[in-house]
């Protein structure tokens, strides 16, 4: 999915007379298409070229124009375009996501022409948590400390290699993520003391055949066999481990922050709380108070710039994606964060608008990513180099 | 629920965290002003607590120092804070004016309530006589003998299961200064293994004569909690009834109406509870009416009922 160098001064031509034009990838009945196809037409642009996931795995790739800006958006929640990327049959399934991740970073590469907004290799970056979490250390991106950071890292094959890296690395709480998932699926919240106690944190459940479900209903997990006939069937999709940092509270109520980056820019966030370790909305998260969390944050001697500089530096490592949502942690002090996070599309986050000074204030995230795309020099892609001394309100 | 916030404040007094290592203390409250709040990390601390404990004491001057909530130290999942109450008794000549302590300030994300270990904590009272509050979470190693202190006025053990030996401890001290006692009796699977009968030494109220606020709360066996309560002698000196954060169900808070007049109580607190509405409205026609301020929010007490009909309901706070 590489522009031709040759095909960009047509791009420029073509740019000049009628605007810009937009292709979005996506599943066409989900409203992330909606809310980007609505944003592009509130630029007073012409509605973008939708082209179904479905269509694109089924005939093994799409074209698009020269002068076409190509969003690529979330295969997900589309049972026929699941059952295409990694054969399951049932949409809550968690397991498949190995299979999942080849399906889709090859899917990506069939996608020709255009102007990219979303690079390949940043994604297949981004939707591997070892991978993911290896860059950012190596940018020096604070992260939770992991033993499967990087290609050098640890292979999990089942909780045994689990157990043993939590001794070797002295991390009796952490995260067991799968390396491919998204939206805290299949993601386990451990934690552990002498004399054998456990308890996993996860929203996962198993069915009576064995298979692991995704529920929208939280659960707690006491006995280290349940917690092991999980975690061994998550094993074969590839897991990544991370030391749990513990969270500042809100509210009496943990907290994290999801700041979408556009363009090299923090341009919107929210607050998320909740009573246990997973804040995601869907699990009983909610919405906290931002004004809060920059309050709290200066009050512990910090600065919020800082904070969306970290997010920005996060961003930064995906030099040629126009649009990644950070989860930023911030510690139990609020004077250090960690990314816990890079969400390619992180972006869904309906009528928020930008944060003063960021430049999209009265725009949602897709409405920034529409003005950041007409903002930079025509055919110049999304490439943002990331730069330090950006002042933030 | 879970424990989500730190203490903002003790013994009247805001609560401030002293700096971590390397960060700057020459812009320090006044001694006397603050609750200071000594902190380490449950994991992967920067400093031992005694390293923080150390640089406390040479950055503030203790002997102005009145209140001190200690935080988090390492391992608290599976180490006892046994140093740090070593150095507290150990430094008491240094903390003249110390008047309340709190032990074991840590939120969920740090380490769940009845993960936390605790120990013995009598000596520390022993050793500051003038000391008017005191509190602690975690019930897991509690320790508490019995004694007599004739400064402490309010006595706070935050726990998800209470031991029957502190129960039975503080049931069997002398504390004839004690107006407020709280304590989370929790539940048997988190080692809350005292019975509604170890209560009547607290009950009878015959060595808690200034006592005016009273919680037994966060019990599994709330019901029987309600049932002692309603007879006991210790009521009419009371302002404040609280039995929030447990199991009450109809059958405590009727046997709790069937006893004496509660109508003199300034608060009655009942939330998190599983009354019904009929029961709910009874208690606001006996008591509302007569000014006594009721709380019977249900805020999370949610039930359970499985398909075979057994219903599970939780105390407030429990792991």
């Amino acid at each position: 999915m590489t522009a031709s160098a040759a095909a960009r001064p047509a791009a420029t031509a073509s740019s000049a007379r009628t605007g810009p034009r937009f292709a979005v990838v996506g599943n066409p009945e989900n409203r992330r298409v909606s809310l980007f196809t609505e944003a592009v037409r509130a630029a007073g642009l012409p509605a973008p070229r939708v082209v179904a996931w479905a269509d694109v795995l089924r005939a093994r790739g799409a074209d698009f124009g020269a002068d076409e800006f190509v969003r690529v958006d979330s295969p997900g929640e589309n049972p026929e375009v699941d059952r295409l990327l990694r054969g399951a049959t049932d949409p809550t399934r968690v397991e498949g996501s190995a299979r999942w991740y080849t399906g889709f970073t090859a899917a990506l590469r069939t996608l020709r022409g255009g102007i990219p907004l979303a690079d390949p290799d940043d994604l297949a970056a981004l939707f591997d948590k070892r991978a993911c979490h290896a860059v950012l250390d190596s940018a020096g991106v604070p992260v939770p400390d992991s033993p499967t950071s990087g290609p050098h890292g640890a292979r999990v094959h089942g909780w045994d290699d689990v157990r043993a890296l939590m001794r070797e690395h002295r991390m009796p709480r952490l995260f067991v993520k799968p390396a491919h998932g998204s939206s805290a699926s299949g993601v386990l919240a451990v934690e552990t003391a002498g004399g054998g106690r456990i308890r996993a944190t996860t929203s996962v459940e198993t069915g009576p055949d064995g298979a692991l479900h995704n529920s929208l209903r939280v659960r707690r997990y006491h006995d280290e066999r349940d917690v092991a006939r999980i975690v061994d069937a998550l094993a074969p999709d590839g897991l990544h481990l991370e030391r749990w940092v513990p969270k500042a509270s809100q509210a009496g109520r943990a907290a994290d922050l999801r700041v979408v980056v556009v363009a090299g820019r923090a341009t919107h966030a929210v607050v998320r709380t909740s009573r246990g370790p997973l804040t995601n909305l869907h699990l009983g998260g909610s919405r906290g108070d931002l004004d809060g969390v920059r309050r709290a944050v200066t009050a512990a001697g910090a600065r919020w710039s800082d904070v969306l500089d970290v997010c920005e530096r996060a961003a930064s490592c995906f030099p040629r994606t126009l649009c990644v949502g950070v989860d930023l942690l911030p510690a139990m002090d609020w004077r250090r964060s960690f990314v816990g996070e890079v969400n390619a599309f992180g972006d869904l986050l309906p009528r928020l608008t930008g944060l003063p000074g960021s430049g999209a204030e009265g725009l949602d995230t897709y409405g920034a990513q529409v003005a950041a795309v007409l903002r930079a020099p025509a055919g110049s892609g999304p490439r943002h180099p990331y730069r330090t001394g950006t002042a933030h309100a | 629920m879970t424990i989500g916030e730190h203490l903002d404040a003790l013994h009247g007094l805001p609560s401030f965290t002293f700096p971590g290592p390397g960060a700057p203390t020459d812009r320090l409250p006044e001694p006397d002003s603050v609750a200071w709040r000594l902190n380490s990390d449950v994991y992967d601390a920067d400093e031992a607590w005694a390293d923080t404990f150390a640089r406390f004491r040479a950055a503030v001057d203790t002997n102005r120092v009145r209140a001190l909530i200690i935080g988090a130290w390492g391992d608290a999942y599976d180490s006892a804070p046994t140093e740090i109450f070593e150095a507290l008794v150990e430094a008491r000549d240094a903390f003249p004016a110390l008047r309340a302590v709190f032990v074991g300030d840590l939120v969920m994300e740090e380490c769940e309530i009845s993960w936390i270990h605790q120990t013995d904590v009598t000596p520390l009272l022993n050793a500051y006589p003038a000391l008017e509050e005191f509190g602690v979470r975690g019930g897991t190693g509690l320790e508490f003998t019995a004694l007599r202190h004739g400064a402490l006025r309010r006595l706070v053990a935050e726990t998800g299961g209470l031991p029957v030996g502190v129960v039975r401890g503080i049931g069997a001290s002398d504390l004839p200064a004690l107006e407020h006692l709280d304590l989370w009796l929790g539940t048997p699977d988190y080692g809350g293994d005292s019975e509604a009968a170890d209560l009547e030494p607290i009950l009878s109220g015959a060595r808690l004569p200034r006592l005016r606020h009273l919680a037994l709360r966060n019990s599994e066996m709330q019901d029987a909690v309600a049932a002692a309560v309603a007879a006991a002698p210790v009521v009419e000196r009371l302002e404040v009834l609280d039995l929030s954060m447990g199991v009450l169900t109809d059958d405590g808070a009727v046997a709790l109406l069937s006893g004496q007049p509660l109508t003199h109580l300034k608060k009655l607190d009942l939330h998190h509870n599983y009354l019904s509405e009929a029961v709910a409205e009874r208690i606001r026609q006996t008591l509302v009416a007569a000014g006594v301020e009721v709380d019977l929010d249900r805020d999370d007490a949610d039930e359970d009922t499985e398909d075979d009909g057994t219903v599970w309901r939780y105390v407030a706070v429990g792991e």
